[in-house]
């Protein structure tokens, strides 16, 4: 569905949610800061080529890591391929973003579940005790769709 | 008496004498002592290497060379790289495989670096040469999965298929089924440029097993960490293995099962691919390390404490190509674990970001200059340098063959003494007696080409950018170094001057570069008049140079010397310089 294509997902623990709004989401707003903030001032200059990074090399690196991203800015990666599966995720508190090809899950456990495993959740959050599994209802999917709104990813059909 | 002898000497003696010259500077030598020379060596020479597929035409190069093999030819200008050459300027193989096709029918070789090739040329390829071995597209275009398919049906003796940063159009992903059953002649397979889904995996499972040969395997993306313990287990022979995605929930059967996979590969030297990678599998390249001569992991987001541990475990590490997050400590690991270290690549994780994001400064490269003796190659992305710090490598690496530093904000200065990084650059000629390749960044004057053009005298390719004050500074280099080759320049107050009174110095070279600095159209049309061995070409996207008064600068220019006159496959937006081309666009 069109609201999939790139969106970018967002790990977190949270107590409440927001359900005034007909979509259920919450405040992000110090997020959005960190990522609006970013500016890119070799890019406003219109630099072209500068700093000298191989186009291909910065293709197949901005489908793995953003540190700074602008929420306009789409990511593109894998081949030429026009129905691009990777998505990026990052989690609150860790300053690397990753990238993830959601084709190759099935369901959103197994999303969460590497999602979690990518981000080395125990060692970032040391009180959480037991399995992956346990503790996977702790942590929440959540999605940034078109209109920028934040929303629960498990509200959507996984297909 | 004695000088009867010498000239009585037989042919095929001098033929076979030559078959031991393999160098082509030696070759070409050897084709100048005298006329009976030439002519026995050029029926004898097997490989051509033509750096710039403009500077002569197919049919010279077969009325020279009857009898080739093997045919290296590289296209575009190094700055196409960075998104500077704009699309369609050129470098089409299509004309020389048409005309090598008739020519050559046992060529076997060709290997190829940013040329656009189609699909034709790749069914030309396949039709024509019925010994053909080797195919390398290094950062080539133009193709897809449908010319792939056509090489794998038709060469039935493929040995080497390497397609290392190219761009390919995903059509299908079964191409990789195209190889007959009968072929295991295979080598080197690089599919590591394709994405997801251009692969058929169970075709390359069975490739892999019917190779015994296959000795450098590079996996694309779409190969998921699960699946590289079955390659392996294919593929113990492999010395050279690139991974594809590196990522898994983890679990202890997989890693277990990679690890044992891993370390029944007792040749394997040199790892690559890494994407996407969990820090939890590092692990299971802990049996092959201390084996490990070459590690890329110029695509792994590890932060540094992941790569330090990895790193330490790699004392015979010669090549390491790395992202900035291995930070300043995880160098300062490498320098202490690593004392093979001859190249050293660091490459900016974020760099177009206004702040530095990791704690890499060239606290690192120092660090390693002191503890690497053999440090030969370094290209290195930073935010800061200082000229102590400059010199301090310079003093402790004698040995540098090749120095690239960039440091990413234009026109920084030492960020201790606010100085210009002219006395750090300096010492990196001056000391280095070999270099010969130099890329500058930061703050520079005109002083920096001065040292450049007085010690650089081994240097055969420079890069410049955002550096310099007046044309003095390309005087320099265009005067003092004797073997330069290729020049690039970008964002230079670079003008007519030092370009005219070196004109002859430009047919030594191979090519020069020059975009965004002032050289004006007058000086690019005296300068294609004058010299009739240069093709003189400007390019400009926005409007045709004449429309403008000839004083006004071009947008860029490149020059490069050539015995086959003007091209004929420019597109509208560049422009010949050569009196003799009616300007047809």
């Amino acid at each position: 569905s069109d609201t999939w294509s790139r969106p970018l997902l967002k790990l977190g623990l949270y107590e409440d949610i927001n359900v005034n709004s007909k979509k259920r989401g919450f405040d992000h707003g110090y997020l959005e800061d960190e990522f609006s903030a970013a500016s890119f001032k070799n890019y406003e200059k219109g630099l072209v080529g500068w700093p000298p990074v191989e186009t291909w090399r910065r293709k197949k690196l901005r489908c793995q890591v953003h540190n700074h991203m602008t929420a306009a800015e789409n990511g593109y990666c894998g081949g030429r391929a026009s129905n691009s599966t990777y998505v990026k995720v990052k989690m609150e508190g860790v300053v690397i973003a990753r990238k993830i090809d959601i084709s190759i899950h099935q369901s959103f456990e197994t999303l969460t579940t590497t999602l979690m495993t990518m981000f080395d959740i125990f060692s970032h959050f040391p009180f959480i005790f037991g399995s992956v599994d346990e503790n996977r209802r702790s942590f929440k999917l959540t999605y940034q769709d078109k209109e920028g709104d934040w929303l629960i990813a498990e509200d959507v059909p996984w297909r | 008496m004695q000088k009867e002898m010498a000239y009585s000497f037989p042919d095929e003696v001098l033929k076979h004498v030559f078959t031991f010259i393999q160098s082509d500077e030696d070759r070409n030598a050897v084709s100048l002592v005298c006329k009976s020379w030439y002519e026995i060596e050029r029926w004898c020479r097997r490989k051509v290497f033509i750096g710039n597929c403009y500077a002569v035409s197919p049919r010279m190069v077969i009325r020279r060379f009857p009898e080739v093999r093997s045919i290296e030819l590289k296209g575009k200008p190094h700055f196409a790289d960075f998104n500077l050459v704009p699309d369609g300027w050129g470098g089409y193989v299509l004309q020389w495989i048409a005309e090598m096709a008739g020519a050559y029918p046992w060529l076997g070789e060709i290997r190829l670096k940013r040329m656009v090739v189609t699909d034709e040329s790749l069914e030309l390829i396949a039709k024509s040469f019925k010994n053909f071995k080797v195919l390398v597209l290094f950062s080539c275009e133009g193709f897809s999965t449908d010319g792939l398919a056509a090489i794998a049906a038709s060469c039935k003796n493929l040995r080497e298929l390497d397609l290392r940063e190219s761009e390919v159009d995903d059509l299908s992903g079964h191409w990789l089924a195209h190889f007959p059953e009968t072929c295991t002649s295979l080598v080197s397979l690089n599919i590591s440029c394709l994405g997801s889904d251009e692969v058929s995996f169970s075709a390359l499972e069975r490739l892999v097993d019917r190779c015994p040969n296959l000795r450098s395997l590079q996996l694309n993306r779409g190969v998921t960490l699960d699946k590289i313990a079955n390659i392996l287990r294919r593929a113990p022979q492999l010395v050279d293995f690139g991974t594809g995605n590196y990522a898994a929930e983890l679990q202890p059967d997989v890693f277990s099962n990679l690890a044992g996979a891993f370390s029944s590969c007792k040749e394997l030297k040199s790892l690559s691919g890494f994407w996407d990678v969990v820090p939890a599998y590092l692990p299971a390249l802990y049996s092959i390390c201390p084996r490990l001569t070459s590690l890329n992991l110029s695509y792994a987001t590890i932060q540094s404490p992941d790569l330090i541990k990895l790193v330490s475990h790699c004392p015979r590490l010669q090549r390491l190509l790395v992202l900035d997050y291995v930070e300043d400590s995880g160098l300062e690991e490498l320098a202490s674990s690593c004392k093979d270290l001859q190249e050293l690549r660091v490459f900016p994780s974020d760099p177009f970001g206004a702040e530095p994001n990791v704690s890499l400064t060239e606290q690192g490269l120092v660090a390693v200059s002191l503890g690497c003796p053999k440090l030969q190659s370094v290209l290195y992305f930073c935010r800061r340098m200082s000229n102590a710090a400059l010199v301090t490598i310079a003093q402790n690496c004698p040995n540098l063959t090749c120095f690239r530093l960039c440091i990413i904000e234009p026109k920084t200065a030492d960020y201790l003494t606010l100085e210009p990084l002219d006395a750090g650059f300096g010492a990196i000629v001056e000391h280095c007696k070999d270099l010969r390749r130099l890329s500058l960044s930061g703050l520079l004057t005109d002083h920096v080409f001065e040292y450049i053009g007085t010690y650089g005298k081994k240097l055969e390719m420079l890069s410049v950018a955002f550096a310099g004050d007046s044309d003095l500074g390309l005087h320099h280099v265009l005067s003092g170094c004797e073997s330069l080759r290729k020049l690039e320049i970008r964002d230079c107050p670079f003008g007519d001057k030092a370009l005219l009174a070196n004109a002859a110095k430009l047919e030594t070279m191979r090519s020069l570069w020059m975009s965004s600095c002032a050289v004006s159209f007058g000086a690019c049309k005296l300068l294609g008049q004058k010299m009739p061995k240069l093709n003189v070409e400007v390019i400009d996207e926005t409007e045709p140079p004449d429309s403008r008064p000839e004083s006004y600068p071009v947008d860029k220019l490149y020059i490069y010397r050539s015995v086959a006159g003007p091209r004929f496959d420019m597109p509208p937006f560049v422009w010949s310089m050569d009196e003799a081309v009616k300007i047809l666009h």
